[in-house]
């Protein structure tokens, strides 16, 4: 079976580095890390072809997005969970409307069953309590999990993280990492999941079954915790 | 010498370049219109209202000023000046030549620039620059589809209701200013329609159509353009708001 995501031979930071390649298998939790200047933070942007790489190519479901014509890739987007670093979230619209927004122009559900799943995901990531506020009214840990439940609105079998832990405590990072994977299955998660970032919390690391840095000389698997 | 031509050509060639790239732009807009989905058309259109109420509802106290200020100083100046040269039949052909037509496009389009071009530069900028509009493509939203549709319909729509306000309450206030300086009521009401023209209705619907659309795509253009430095936020806004006024004269000038 072939990996929901992998990229090969994909140039990354400085023209000296090794090529990174990588297949991320299905119902893994992989997480890649580097310093800024790594290029670690590229990765979530080929994988959804927003960037090109200057070499390589990387391929979700064995489609290069980048490559489909723009209504496709749009669709094809809707599949996979995104959290990009910094969150993203729409600074005009309330936490709700933020997790609502991808269901409400890309699904065809009605109004209400959409409001309905939305009451359910924001539950769920413990953050109902604050639906009402804007990005720039709630904290980083709410603006975090209003982040993840919008990554997640369309139930993504793949699911790309940037910096999700980043000021989060241990246990919020945790409790996070658990809603994010959708339960177990006898192969692991049900979600296969790609976090990138410079550093992870100790707790997670015990959750995460690949671990990788990125070096100059490549990228190294790093001993499971 | 040619150093300074070849200045000059350089300067050109950019404006050209980027009036193209303006062309361009607008012209994917509307392209992406056709392919919302009913669900996006929802949402684009929940946008598209709200647009309308910030650049219509919210600027008709802004626009009744200008107009009846406008209005009742020109008309007042008129009757005067007019009544004793024994012109007055001119008023009407003042009011729907010069306040009608050519100013009430002119003067509502700047106030719309003014007030809502320079928030959708500066929106969408930060739009920009806090990776709001990277998130979208992400999630599989176009961002032409719902950032810049619904605020240029919404521009459009606004500029037609704002310019029938600017119509009807300048010709309202040069009503008062008329009957203030002794003209009959009835007299200045018969000669503004005898002047009024199908042609002046069409050159102002045309005029508002024009000015809405550089309103609604001129801003949304240089906001969309910043990368992702906040200190580029006010030099778009600018630019924006500069383009837009000068493409509104030109637009006003051009439709005669």
């Amino acid at each position: 079976m072939t990996a929901p995501l992998s990229f090969e031979g994909v140039r990354l930071g400085a023209r000296d580095t090794e090529p990174f390649t990588l297949a991320v298998p299905e119902h893994h939790t992989v997480a890649v890390l580097g310093d800024e200047d790594s290029g670690v933070g590229t990765l979530g942007g080929y994988a959804l072809g927003l960037e090109r790489p200057a070499a390589g190519r990387a391929t979700v479901f064995d489609v290069v997005i980048a490559d489909l014509p723009q209504l496709e890739r749009l669709a094809f987007r809707r599949r996979v969970g995104y959290l990009p670093a910094g969150e993203g979230l729409l600074q005009n619209l309330s936490l709700r409307d933020n997790v609502a927004l991808p269901l409400r122009f890309g699904s065809d559900a009605a109004p209400h069953e959409i409001d309905g799943r939305v009451s359910v995901m924001l539950t769920a990531v413990r953050v109902a309590a604050a639906a009402q506020r804007r990005p720039a009214q709630a904290n980083e840990e709410e603006r975090r999990r209003a982040a993840i439940a919008r990554a997640t609105a369309f139930d993504p079998a793949l699911v790309i993280m940037e910096q999700p832990f980043d000021g989060l405590t241990a246990r919020a990072a945790a409790e996070l990492l658990e809603f994010v994977r959708g339960g177990e299955t006898a192969e692991g998660a049900r979600r296969t999941i790609l976090i990138t970032g410079q550093e992870l919390p100790a707790v997670i690391h015990r959750r995460i079954e690949r671990t990788y840095r990125l070096t100059r000389a490549g990228a190294l698997e790093l001993e499971p915790a | 010498m040619i150093d300074a031509i070849s200045k000059l050509g350089r300067s050109a060639a950019r404006r050209l370049s980027r009036l193209g790239a303006l062309a361009r732009f607008g012209f994917h807009a509307l392209r992406a219109a056709p392919a919302l989905t009913p669900a996006g058309r929802r949402v684009a259109l929940r946008v598209a209202l709200t647009q309308v109420r910030f650049t219509a509802l919210n600027a008709v106290g802004l626009v009744v000023l200008l107009s009846s200020i406008l209005s009742f100083l020109v008309i007042s100046q008129a009757v005067r000046e007019f009544g004793r040269l024994g012109v007055t039949d001119l008023i009407g052909t003042l009011m729907v030549i010069a306040i009608v037509r050519e100013l009430g496009p002119l003067i509502t389009a700047l106030a719309v620039a003014g007030r809502s071009g320079t928030a959708i530069a500066a929106e969408l900028a930060t739009n920009q620059v806090l990776g709001e509009v990277r998130a979208l493509e992400a999630m599989g939203i176009d961002p032409k589809q719902y950032l810049v549709l619904p605020r240029f319909a919404g521009s459009v729509v606004s500029m037609f209701a704002l310019l029938v306000v600017f119509d009807v309450v300048a010709i309202g206030a040069g009503f008062v200013a008329a009957t203030f300086n002794h003209m009959a009521g009835d007299r200045y009401a018969q000669i503004v329609l005898q002047s009024l023209t199908a042609r002046d209705v069409w050159l102002t619907v045309a005029k508002a159509l024009a000015t809405g659309v550089i309103v609604g795509i001129v801003p949304s253009y240089f906001g969309l353009s910043v990368r992702r430095a906040p200190t580029e936020i006010p030099v778009a806004t600018s630019r924006a708001t500069v383009t837009s006024i000068v493409g509104i004269f030109l637009s006003c000038a051009l439709l005669r």
